[in-house]
């Protein structure tokens, strides 16, 4: 695999083109993008500040944006997987001799690039709408941390999506997901207020660790920025590592079951 | 060295019924399949729905594993050895799924040329090659979804043909076609014949197989009913007459008295639009012309020809009542 490592790359770069080109033909992921971080900014500051906790605000901002960057990268590429099976082109991407998973990365990295427009959505609502002073304490540690968000929600994307091709149901898996990771997460409460073993859980979920990391870079949380850096990538790492035998042992299922092309 | 070989290869497919008491049903799509295709031959897989078709082209084409037996393409094993087999063959489905209908006929072939791990220089040659080679030239910059269903699987073939594939397996690719579209698609893959391809294709429409293939397998119900050239075939039928009637409300007494009669080897029905066409088999059929109408007594008859039998013929024999579901 590594022998071939451009031409991989050029699937990896053929892929995030293919996925944005459809993406722009598709108005309801345009609205999951523009629309939802919107209303997600709404109810979770307006929670906060009519909560007479104005002080969260930033942190809500922060945790609505988490919430779309979950929402354009998982959400959508559980459907990526769902469409290609209705479509017919699950089976052909499987038995092309690129692997399925480096054409999956490319999907999901183009949806991970089109969610930072969520984020900067998010953003701007809480700076129109609720006069938000958006100040943050170290920004280019706030950017990197974004970006290892980002790199640890499709590695993510990558294990889910491996089971995403085993099951008919991944739009409706990720439906009854969302807000359980979102609450797991603390993207929508402070996660001290979960009960202790609840917490567990969560230290295996991205979105915890990237909105901590993102949380900690503007200065709203205590801790070292690049220590939670790390942790990111050391995760982003673990979940690569289940993705790849996952894949090789799903790919011998669904040609041992037939179910590539049964939806 | 033979460019596919099949030995005894089978495939079972479990299905499950109910929703509380879940029982399990196991189907066999294929049934100890052996056959053997050459470098460079174009050969017909020919058989109703339900047959093993389909299945046998996943097989072949990595996409699905057997059950039991052994098959190998271009002398590699389908189940073990796909990371090599993969870029040397190339697989073309009927029907209209397998594209990216929200994208341009040339970002579908370009992305499978990606897919495919062919170099940038050669694919800038080869995709207008493939589409001017499909008809497609001056349509390749438009969405998929304004395509007709004729341009779509002439789009499958670019696809199926990007990689410059040594197999290609075409799986009933004149499906649901206009007879004038079909009739280019057969012209585009006779052409591919020509150039060297070898060429595994299935189809329930005996004319094309009888048009295209150099051998042709029958499967029916999972198993090889007889291997041989188009007009070795058609020699299981050479010393018969075909008589055709064209007619209206034909009974089933009717169609067993004609079963029936001494001469009659076999009667095959087509509904075609609101008339029914019989197919009578039968040595010397034009002598018993006035007996065969006489058993069809209550009939609207139309119209009666006689014709020299076709591997339409030879398949209608081999496969008994089984053909009418083709």
């Amino acid at each position: 695999m590594i022998s071939n490592l451009p031409g991989l790359l050029r699937v990896t770069a053929a892929s995030f083109k293919m996925q944005a080109k459809e993406r722009a033909t598709n108005q309801f992921f345009i609205g999951t993008l523009l629309i939802t971080p919107v209303i997600f900014t709404i109810l979770s500051v307006g929670t906060y500040i009519y909560g007479g906790r104005a002080n969260f605000g930033l942190y809500a901002v922060i945790g609505a944006g988490m919430m779309g960057v979950w929402n354009a990268n998982l959400w959508t590429s559980g459907r990526i997987v769902e469409g290609e099976r209705r479509g017919g082109t699950l089976s052909m991407l499987v038995a092309a001799p690129t692997p399925f998973p480096v054409v999956l990365v490319g999907k999901s990295l183009s949806n991970a690039a089109a969610s930072l427009i969520s984020m900067a959505v998010t953003f701007a609502t809480g700076l129109i709408v609720f006069r938000l002073p958006l100040d943050i304490a170290n920004p280019f540690a706030f950017i990197v941390s974004l970006l290892l968000t980002l790199a640890a929600m499709t590695s993510f994307g990558l294990v889910l999506g491996a089971f995403f091709v085993l099951t008919r149901n991944a739009g409706a898996f990720i439906e009854v997901t969302n807000y359980p990771i979102f609450i797991l997460s603390g993207l929508m409460f402070p996660l001290t207020i979960l009960p202790l073993w609840l917490r567990p859980l969560s230290a295996a979920l991205a979105p915890m660790w990237g909105n901590l990391a993102l949380g900690t870079a503007a200065g709203l949380v205590a801790g070292n920025p690049w220590l939670i850096d790390l942790y990111l990538i050391g995760l982003s790492l673990v979940y690569l590592m289940i993705a790849r035998p996952l894949f090789v042992r799903i790919e011998h299922r669904v040609r041992r079951d037939g179910s590539l092309e049964v939806f | 060295m033979s460019a596919i070989v099949v030995e005894n290869l089978s495939r079972n497919f479990v299905t499950t019924t109910g929703t509380i008491r879940r029982t399990q049903k196991t189907v066999t799509a294929l049934d100890n399949v052996s056959l053997a295709v050459e470098p460079g031959e174009l050969f017909g897989l020919l058989g109703p729905n339900g047959a093993g078709k389909t299945t046998l082209t996943r097989i072949l084409s990595t996409v699905l594993l057997p059950t039991s037996g052994r098959a190998e393409v271009l002398g590699l094993d389908v189940v073990r050895d796909t990371k090599k087999l993969r870029p040397r063959i190339g697989m073309v489905y009927g029907g209209e799924r397998g594209l990216y209908w929200r994208l341009s006929g040339r970002d579908n072939i370009q992305y499978f040329a990606d897919l495919y791990l062919v170099p940038p220089e050669v694919s800038r040659k080869r995709i207008p090659e493939l589409l001017e080679l499909v008809g497609l030239k001056d349509r390749a910059e438009e969405r998929v979804e304004g395509y007709s269903r004729g341009m779509k699987q002439r789009l499958h073939i670019a696809r199926g043909l990007i990689n410059d594939p040594d197999v290609l397996f075409l799986d009933e690719p004149t499906i649901g076609l206009d007879p004038i579209a079909a009739r280019e698609l057969r012209t585009v893959i006779a052409d591919l014949h020509k150039a060297g391809k070898t060429i595994f294709l299935t189809s329930h429409y005996m004319y094309e197989v009888d048009a295209l293939c150099q051998r042709v397998a029958v499967v029916n119900k999972g198993q090889i009913v007889m291997t041989d050239t188009p007009s070795a075939l058609k020699q299981l039928v050479a010393n018969l007459e075909v008589v055709e009637v064209e007619c209206l409300s034909v009974t089933p007494e009717a169609m067993s008295r004609l079963r029936a009669h001494p001469r009659v080897d076999a009667v095959h029905i087509d509904n075609r639009d609101q008339v029914q066409v019989l197919q009578i088999q039968a040595p010397g059929g034009v002598e018993f012309v006035p007996e065969f109408l006489q058993l069809l007594d209550g009939a609207s008859i139309q119209k009666v020809v006689t014709r020299q039998p076709t591997l339409e013929d030879a398949y209608v024999k081999l496969l008994g009542k089984d053909a009418l579901s083709v």
